[in-house]
């Protein structure tokens, strides 16, 4: 036994006691810790772009047009410069100078709008469980028929209406498309838990109702509330990015999905300039993969069930 | 025939793997069921009974296994029958009546397609009217009308609910039944009526029958032969005349001595008497002022009036079955759920009118331990945070080293060692260590009158009678009055110095407990008393007589006006 002991432990051995880490601890989750990281990567690719980057070359005509990116050529034989390593769009600008001030833009418009959303649905679900009656009456109706309507249909409407916006105006409309299911998700949890044990020996000790709101209830929402929170910055990045492909949204500020639409716009698809449109739907798309990787993953921390001894 | 059993259980050991190890579930059990023979499994939970009958059905939840041992089911060997042949065994052999059989029917079918089904899973195609032929008399064997087969599951009470499923499990004949709880989850009336069809349709078909269950009394009237499992192992196996009469393991022997019995020794040592604590005022600690409570159109609670002084100590026990009103009745008192008519009054204030100060002060003084130990404690927060938060928020601690004080203080009171538990969260403590932490709270805050909704009914068997004893403390050591709520008479028999049997949201018989147990005038407590399985063989509960007629007796119930059998001084029920 004790000769055993003092061995060295095997690869498999390794591998197991790690397996069990992991389970221990549910935040040692791959999932999350990659979702995680993706998205820090595209911050920091905003952040050390601005201090190693020249970010003037965002601007209409300040670099040479339709250049490709290192490495390959255009249609017209030119092949890439370091100066320009993502090549440049159809008005000479930078590719790598739009995705370092787009891409944490649109990164922000999602975040923005889903910290909004999330307040109002957190306010407005602790309500309508809590007061109940005509308040909850009001609040689920309203909750349910906002759910019904497409939000573009609206969103469309009103910046047509407005004009150009600036990034936080979007993100205060699309806000108020994405308050409705943390709303109801919130008010289910805050229905249950109001009968469960804990909260009826909470009243006992006479806790005020904030106190149970906010130290007996939210904790234990926690894990919903972020996940909540994920699947609707998902969502508000898709509306925003959907607006300004359609030429919607700010219209002096680069985005992600407002070069898209340019690239479209311009006519890049037939001219071949695939780094055009390209590099900003795959940049979106590993935002995407970053959000949902989030997802499942703080899933499995809040579902001990979903977690298994892979 | 007769020498070979039906089931036979030879070294078998199931084990699970978890990331903390390996766990044994079941250690190398040996036992044989022979035909018409009943077998009663019996251990706390986590004892491996469940998961040993799931063996034999090969339906060991993932990723546990047998490791080793063999299971004959006659002469086939289990283990090594395939998954097809293991279908044509399961219900053809060996039946399985689940825990919850409640929820085993399919919501969304008829009762009959799904006996149906199972004739057809085994028989191939057979045509309609042999099926309902079959249906009809399964269900005439369970003791319902043929035409329970054309309703939906909603539609049946629990009780038909669990016949269905016996029904459904003889519909084929099977060698061996497997019973897991099969009352658990119905109250005392309708235990004892399901058990005695399950015992009749046992000796007609012949069948081995292995129930499996944690109630001593319940078992002593159902079985032929005990098995005892304490952590996967099997410590006593003999007949039950035999593991009554002459208990041999001591485990065995807490299991019979933890239930109470009705006129039996107590398992309380009232060797002291606490005075009450001193009160301010010259009013009632708690009366009731005509009140009533309606759900919709159904009353629960009819109108009630009734003055507890709280000079004096005591315990006061409201009995009944579920639906009796007897938790709404608990929690109008904590003021959790206003009455539709009449007042409750706590110091002589209505509690529905009272403000911030006065408020505090009521539930200060008024405390509760409830059913569920569970889910008790808020799970974000180590355990400590039920007793401290309290107590700070009434104003008793001077300082955080006299909360800890306290706390430990309370934790020894109830047998619990303060540096393994307060430190600990929720889901690290079982049921009864949380059950008995409740109690600890409620110690801590010394409150006036404590009201303890089935503050057993979910703690295992052999810890019942430890707890109870703590909360009877809570009166003798520590003069605080409680209202003790049950469906168990024989305990409200022990601690209580006035009973109140309530029916249907009115009380039908109240006065000292000697006289509403001892001696049952009304007709519904007598029909409570005789359905309690005592593990007394002399008694006959279970032997499927025809004198014991429920219906009979809660429509004589109905008929009856209430019985008021004496007083206690400080109490004081107005009568109806």
């Amino acid at each position: 036994m004790t000769s055993q002991d003092n061995m060295p432990m095997t690869r498999a051995e390794k591998r197991q006691a790690r397996r069990i880490r992991r389970f221990d601890n549910p935040w040692m989750n791959p999932k999350l810790t990659w979702g995680v990281a993706i998205l820090l990567g595209i911050v920091a690719i905003g952040i050390i772009g601005r201090f190693v980057w020249n970010l003037d070359l965002v601007f209409t005509g300040s670099a040479p047009l339709k250049l490709p990116p290192l490495g390959a050529e255009n249609l017209r034989g030119q092949p890439g410069v370091m100066e320009y390593p993502l090549g440049t769009d159809g008005a000479g600008r930078d590719m790598l100078a739009l995705i370092i001030v787009g891409a944490p833009n649109t990164l922000f418009v999602g975040l923005l709008a889903s910290l909004i959303g999330m307040s109002i649905g957190i306010f407005l679900g602790f309500s309508a469980g809590f007061i109940g009656g005509r308040v909850d009456d009001v609040i689920r109706v309203g909750a349910d028929v906002m759910i019904t309507i497409p939000p573009l249909l609206i969103l469309v409407v009103f910046q047509s209406a407005f004009g150009d916006v600036t990034l936080t105006m979007m993100a205060l409309l699309i806000a108020g498309f994405v308050w409705q299911s943390p709303t109801r998700l919130i008010r289910a949890q805050v229905l249950s838990m109001k009968q469960s044990g804990y909260v009826q020996m909470a009243q006992l000790s006479g806790a005020s109702t904030t106190h149970i709101m906010f130290r007996e209830m939210l904790p234990n929402l926690v894990p919903y509330l972020f996940g909540s929170f994920i699947a609707s910055v998902t969502t508000s990045i898709v509306t925003a990015v959907g607006l300004e492909v359609l030429g919607l949204g700010p219209q002096r500020i680069p985005t992600l999905g407002r070069t898209i639409y340019e690239a479209i716009n311009a006519g890049a698809l037939i001219q071949n300039l695939w780094w055009w449109w390209g590099i900003p739907t795959l940049l979106l798309g590993v935002m995407f993969i970053g959000l949902l990787l989030i997802n499942l993953g703080l899933d499995e921390v809040s579902n001990p069930r979903l977690r298994k001894l892979s | 025939m007769t020498d070979k059993p039906v089931l036979t259980l030879k070294d078998l050991s199931i084990e699970f793997p978890t990331p903390k190890g390996v766990v044994q579930a079941v250690k190398s059990l040996s036992l044989g069921i022979h035909k018409g023979r009943r077998v009663g499994f019996i251990g706390e939970s986590g004892s491996g009974k469940t998961t040993t009958a799931l063996a034999v059905m090969q339906m060991l939840a993932e990723p546990g296994r047998v490791s080793g041992g063999t299971i004959q089911l006659g002469d086939t060997d289990i283990l090594s029958l395939g998954e097809e042949q293991m279908r044509r065994t399961r219900l053809s052999r060996v039946a399985y009546i689940p825990q919850g059989a409640m929820n085993s029917l399919n919501p969304i079918m008829r009762v009959e397609p799904q006996m149906w089904d199972a004739i057809i899973a085994h028989e191939g195609h057979t045509n309609r009217a042999e099926l309902q032929r079959r249906s009809d008399e399964a269900l005439e064997s369970v003791g319902l009308p043929a035409r329970a087969g054309k309703l939906y599951p909603h539609e049946l009470s629990g009780g038909m609910k669990q016949r269905v499923c016996i029904a459904i499990g003889i519909i084929l004949n099977p060698d061996l039944m497997i019973a897991d709880e099969p009352t658990s989850a119905l109250d005392v009336v309708t235990q004892r009526q399901v058990i005695q069809t399950l015992k009749n349709i046992q000796s007609r078909i012949g069948s081995g029958l292995m129930m499996i269950g944690h109630d001593m009394g319940l078992m002593a009237q159902t079985v032929d032969e005990l098995a005892v499992l304490k952590d996967g192992e099997l410590v006593e196996h003999g007949t039950v005349k035999q593991i009554l009469e002459a208990p041999k393991h001591p485990y065995t022997k807490d299991l019979i001595s933890s239930v109470p019995l009705v006129g039996g020794e107590s398992f309380l040592n009232p060797d002291t008497r606490a005075a009450a604590p001193k009160r301010d005022s010259r009013e009632p600690l708690l009366r009731f002022d005509g009140v009533r409570k309606d759900y919709g159109a159904v009353t629960a609670l009819h109108p009630l009036s009734f003055t507890l002084q709280g000079d004096t100590p005591q315990i006061i026990s409201i009995v009944g079955q579920s639906g009796s009103g007897k938790s709404t009745m608990g929690s109008i008192m904590l003021g959790f759920n206003p009455p539709s008519q009449g007042r409750v009054l706590y110091e002589g204030q209505d509690i529905a009118g009272m403000g911030a100060t006065q408020s505090l002060e009521f539930r200060k003084n008024v405390q509760a331990v409830f059913q569920d130990p569970y889910a008790c404690f808020n799970p974000f927060y180590r355990v400590d945070h039920a007793l401290r938060f309290p107590f700070r928020r009434f104003g008793l601690a001077k300082s955080e080293a006299h909360t800890r004080q306290a706390m430990e203080e309370a934790c020894a009171a109830v047998g619990l060692d303060p540096d393994m538990v307060l430190s600990r969260y929720p889901h690290q403590l079982s049921g009864g260590q949380r059950q008995r932490l409740i109690v600890a709270r409620a110690l801590m805050l010394s409150p006036k009158l404590l009201i303890a909704d089935e503050p057993v009914s979910m703690v295992d068997a052999s810890l019942r009678a430890t707890i109870l004893s703590n909360i009877y403390d809570l009166k003798d050591k520590y003069g605080i009055s409680i209202l003790y709520i049950t469906h168990d008479l024989a305990t409200a028999y022990h601690v209580s110095d006035f009973v109140m049997v309530l029916y249907k949201g009115q009380v039908v018989e109240a006065g000292p407990p000697k006289e509403v147990i001892g001696a049952p005038q009304h007709p519904y407590t007598r029909l409570l008393i005789s359905s309690i399985p005592w593990p007394d063989l002399e008694r006959s509960w279970g032997d499927g007589r025809d004198d014991w007629n429920p219906s009979h007796l809660e429509a004589e119930a109905q008929r009856a006006g209430s019985e008021f059998r004496g007083e206690v001084p400080g109490f004081d029920l107005v009568r109806a």
